[in-house]
């Protein structure tokens, strides 16, 4: 479903290159459980923004859904990464201003889908997570681990086929990042697609895939029993 | 999707009240100046047309010229050179000249029993009437007789009846007249209609008497003050304006003796007063449209810079370009839109409070609301899309990495 063809993603500042992935090939399955490990600066987020569509790739190739990337535009981009791609990240980002109903909501506004409708699956995402009773709350009046549920709603929303997690638990206490993690189990044994992006070797333990990336290239890809 | 957008702006807006309304307050001075501009022309511009009516219509006046002063003779008007002649000859030698009627006039003290005013005595002609488009009420206005015998026929305005003889009936009743040192009897034979006051100075505050008797008898003198002339349309009013011009030239042996004014100039002159203020006035609401502009232009690209992670995040949710355009370009429309309202009713209050100031109705026209808002929302699109069109085009990686 997913094919990563030595991909490589180089920055510039400037006339400094600095390259952050130098050729990663992969793939990734429906209903896998996909943990990416590595040191800080080794190019998870980087790896992970390309897998997420939100950037185009400096060389190599990204397949999704049997599409190559490089070649389509911005909005398709946005198209995909609207309906396939569900994205959580460690800061929550959340929309200060509005109800965690809301929140939930924007995905399938992008998606053109009816007010009616919305607030209905939306408030179903939510009751997933557990949150079904605090959908009139502003971000700022619940916890952290209430803002990364409300996150995962909304990557739930539009039921994509690949949930994106970098460094979900980052933000939080181990107990709190438990049960995140408990959530992303139980999204897993429902059939979603899970990528999680770590640098917690205890983390990674949750997947039943890990990727090791060491200066933007794969050190292990090895399935853990 | 829209009335979802319209949500968010107005969310955004009215998180920071106070920097919103700075933002638009050119906006809402430029809607605020074109109201009042719009309404004070059309009120002024009728009230002066309403007084230029009142004049009568196509008349031309016809009055000496102002002597220059040389070698410390302060300069003044010519006098003793209108006859009674020369006024006939003008309407005999100008054929675009319909009627013609000489005017001399003086301050003079009534007094009917032990009620005294001073009001002004106006000599003058029968075509007097038509010329002012005044007649009278009760009783009649001089007639040729009056003036061939010299009779002590008076004629009194509204006012001044009204102050000599209160709800009593003037008509027949003995007036006396003083004049210099001089008291003459004279016998009411009507009373003139009520004149609303225009350019023409209170007809109602007059007295009419015959120009013969006022010239003879009264005053004391050869010569009239002025002619008022008329002609039958505006079109032969400025053919008439040449003809006597020229007449009086020849006769009189310079042009510097007489002056013309005829309701045309007037009207011209007014005209260009009251262009140059519109244009002065327009001027200042164009320019409080843009710097109005360029304050939502400056609030909007501190709005975008101030979210680019809201950009950012919904970005990766799926929102397109367009998606982020539409939403700040509503944005801006509604700056401007809001800005336009609160403009339209602070134009209105100063258009109220400036009618009632010049003594005009108030109008505001739906058309002049529709422009002034129509003024408003196009500023607010032409200088809300270079922000819209730099938030669309932020790159979803950065905007989300944004501090
Ligand atoms: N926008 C950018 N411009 C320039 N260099 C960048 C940019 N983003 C990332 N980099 C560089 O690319 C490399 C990989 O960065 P990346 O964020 O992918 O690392 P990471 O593995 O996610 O690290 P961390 O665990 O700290 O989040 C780093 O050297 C980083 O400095
Ligand atoms: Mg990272």
């Amino acid at each position: 479903m997913i094919e990563v063809k030595d991909m490589h993603k180089t920055y510039f500042m400037g006339k400094i290159k600095v390259p952050a992935l130098r050729g990663v090939t992969f793939g990734v399955q429906d209903g896998e459980f996909l943990a990416i490990m590595g040191p800080s600066g080794s190019g998870k987020s980087t790896l992970m923004h390309l897998m997420g569509c939100l950037d185009y790739p400096t060389e190599g190739e990204y397949w999704i859904d049997g599409r190559e990337i490089s070649s389509i535009s911005d909005d398709r981009l946005a198209e995909i990464r609207n309906q396939k791609i569900g994205f959580v990240f460690q800061q929550f980002n959340l929309l200060s201003r509005t109800t965690i109903l809301q929140n939930v909501e924007v995905p399938l506004i992008y998606r053109g889908v009816n007010l009616r409708r919305r607030r209905q699956l939306a408030k179903e995402a939510l009751e997933k997570v557990g949150l079904g009773h605090r959908l009139t709350h502003k971000p700022n009046e619940i916890s952290g681990g209430q803002k990364q549920r409300v996150a995962i709603a909304r990557a739930l929303v539009n039921n994509p086929a690949i949930i994106l997690a970098d460094e979900p638990t980052g933000n939080l206490d181990s107990k709190t990042g438990q049960e995140i993690l408990e959530i992303f189990t139980d999204l897993n044994s429902q059939g979603h697609t899970i990528v999680l992006v770590t640098h917690e070797k205890e983390i990674a333990e949750y997947a039943r895939r890990v990727i090791e990336l060491r200066d933007g290239r794969i050190l292990k890809d090895e399935v853990v029993v | 999707m829209i009335l979802e957008t319209l949500r968010i702006a107005l969310r955004s807006m009215t998180s920071n009240k106070l920097r919103t309304f700075l933002s638009m307050l050119g906006i809402i001075i430029g809607v605020a100046a074109v109201i009042a501009i719009v309404s004070i022309g059309t009120g002024a511009r009728g009230e002066v047309t309403s007084q230029i009516a009142n004049l009568g219509s196509n008349t031309i006046n016809i009055n000496p010229g102002i002597q220059r002063g040389e070698g410390g003779r302060i300069s003044r008007p010519y006098t003793d050179i209108f006859t009674l002649e020369l006024g006939e000859n003008i309407l005999n030698y100008s054929p675009a000249v319909k009627a013609l009627v000489p005017v001399g006039q003086g301050s003079a003290l009534l007094i009917s029993g032990s009620t005294n005013i001073r009001a002004t005595v106006v000599g003058t002609g029968p075509d007097y009437q038509a010329i002012n488009d005044y007649y009278p009420e009760l009783g009649r206005f001089l007639q040729h007789e009056d003036l061939q015998q010299n009779s002590n026929v008076v004629i009194l305005g509204s006012e001044v009846a009204d102050d000599l003889f209160g709800s009593g009936d003037p008509l027949g009743r003995k007036v006396r007249l003083s004049y210099g040192n001089r008291t003459h009897i004279f016998t009411v034979f009507g009373v003139m209609e009520e004149k609303s006051m225009g350019l023409g100075g209170n007809f109602n505050a007059q007295v009419y008497i015959p120009i013969t008797t006022y010239m003879q008898k009264v005053a004391n003198t050869r010569y009239v003050d002025s002619y008022t002339a008329q002609a039958g349309s505006s079109e032969e009013a400025k053919i008439a304006v040449g003809q006597i011009e020229y007449f009086l030239t020849k006769s009189l042996d310079g042009s510097d003796k007489f002056r013309l004014t005829s309701q045309d100039q007037i009207i011209e002159v007014i005209d260009q007063v009251t262009n140059t203020l519109n244009i002065m006035l327009g001027g200042i609401a164009g320019i409080s449209l843009l710097v109005g502009g360029i304050g939502i232009m400056n609030i909007m690209l501190v709005s975008v810079t101030e979210r680019t992670r809201e950009i950012g995040i919904r970005k990766a949710l799926g929102a397109k370009r367009r998606h982020i355009m539409r939403q700040f370009l509503i944005e801006a429309l509604s700056l401007g839109g809001i800005g336009g309202v609160i403009g339209i009713f602070f134009g209105r209050l100063g258009a109220v409070g400036i009618a009632r100031f010049g003594g005009w109705a108030p109008v505001v026209s739906v058309v002049s609301v529709l422009l002034a808002l129509g003024f408003a929302l196009l500023v607010g699109l032409f200088f809300g899309i270079y922000p819209a069109y730099k938030a669309s085009r932020l790159d979803p990686v950065k905007a989300l990495s944004y501090e």
